[in-house]
């Protein structure tokens, strides 16, 4: 239970001289939030897979758009800041002696994500400018040329009995 | 609700407090949730990343379809793998949203009516996504042929 609260505005909590250690915890939860809005979603949209698969390929038309690659960096960026910094956080937690390098070892989660996200950044969004390929260019390329192959695309292995439906009389179809 | 005065447990000589005497309630939860958030983030730590890679990184959003999904999913591995990381993810957002729940909605109804607002959305995408991961079967095609 807490104490009386005292709540003010968000004004008066960035005005709050907190060091590193405000800093990555606001991060820390910021993006932890953020990744819970998404998720949902994503679950969500991608559980459709099993009856509406047209439903997941036109969300998909929605993720494609700049916009939301835009968003999918961020989703990256928080991500592995949320795991270097829960890292961070639970090696403290288990070798207390590491509290002394407490802010050295937060500055180095977030260096480290920073210099991580270089590589991703440009894989991610050179494709949005032309200035590379999207990833995975070559691996469809070769699944589709399999697939045409095979003629037709994938539909799981052959039911090994077929179902005993009455024909359809009359009718458009 | 105001705390009672010994809420804290003693000072102690050289900072902070000490462990206060349990009154209210004899419960251990928040023990777990504490362990659960670490065991958790670990696990997360190489799934949610690997998860990331492969998808934006490997495969690419661009190429993505309904059908590479359920090719993926034909393998119960990787199904069980989607399973474990929904599980886990969910979960450890979902505690992570009550912290934050119980730092910024003092009011005790109005902590119940959003934590079950929240949580109605969160366990009910969960149980759709685990539904459908379990429920897949590859022998029925999606579409008609």
């Amino acid at each position: 239970m807490a104490s009386a609260p005292n709540v003010r505005g968000l004004y008066t909590a960035l005005r709050y001289r907190g060091r590193t250690g405000m800093w990555t915890w606001m991060l820390h939860r910021a993006t932890g939030l953020g990744i819970l809005a998404f998720l949902v979603i994503h679950v969500a949209d991608t559980a459709a897979v099993i009856y509406w698969p047209e439903f997941y390929d036109n969300t998909l038309d929605l993720y494609r758009s700049p916009f939301f690659r835009v968003a999918e960096l961020l989703i990256f960026f928080s991500v592995l800041y949320h795991a270097l910094n829960g890292l961070r956080i639970i090696v403290q937690d288990f070798w207390p002696m590491v509290m002394r390098h407490q802010r050295t070892l937060a500055y180095a989660a977030a260096g480290l994500t920073g210099l991580l996200m270089l590589p991703v950044a440009w894989l991610m969004l050179a494709p949005l400018f032309g200035l590379a390929e999207e990833p995975g260019t070559e691996r469809h390329r070769l699944r589709m040329d399999r697939s045409r192959e095979n003629i037709s695309t994938f539909q799981g292995p052959a039911a090994t009995q077929p179902a005993a439906v009455p024909p359809i009389t009359g009718g458009a179809r | 609700m105001s705390a009672p005065a010994d809420a804290r447990g003693a000072a102690r000589t050289g900072g902070g407090y000490s462990r206060p005497a349990r009154k209210d309630h004899r419960s251990n939860f928040e023990l777990y949730s504490w362990f659960f958030m670490r065991i958790s983030g670990l696990f997360l730590l190489f799934a949610a990343v690997y998860h990331l890679v492969w998808w934006n990184l490997i495969v690419g959003v661009e190429h993505l379809s309904a059908d590479l999904v359920r090719e993926r999913w034909t393998n119960p591995f990787w199904r069980l793998f989607n399973v474990g990381l929904a599980v886990f993810a969910m979960l450890h957002g979902l505690n992570g949203l009550r912290y934050s729940i119980e730092d910024y909605v003092r009011g005790p109804g109005w902590r119940v009516a959003v934590k079950t607002f929240f949580y109605t959305i969160i366990l009910a995408a969960l149980a759709w996504g685990v539904f459908a991961l379990l429920t897949f079967d590859p022998t029925i095609p999606a579409r008609p042929a």
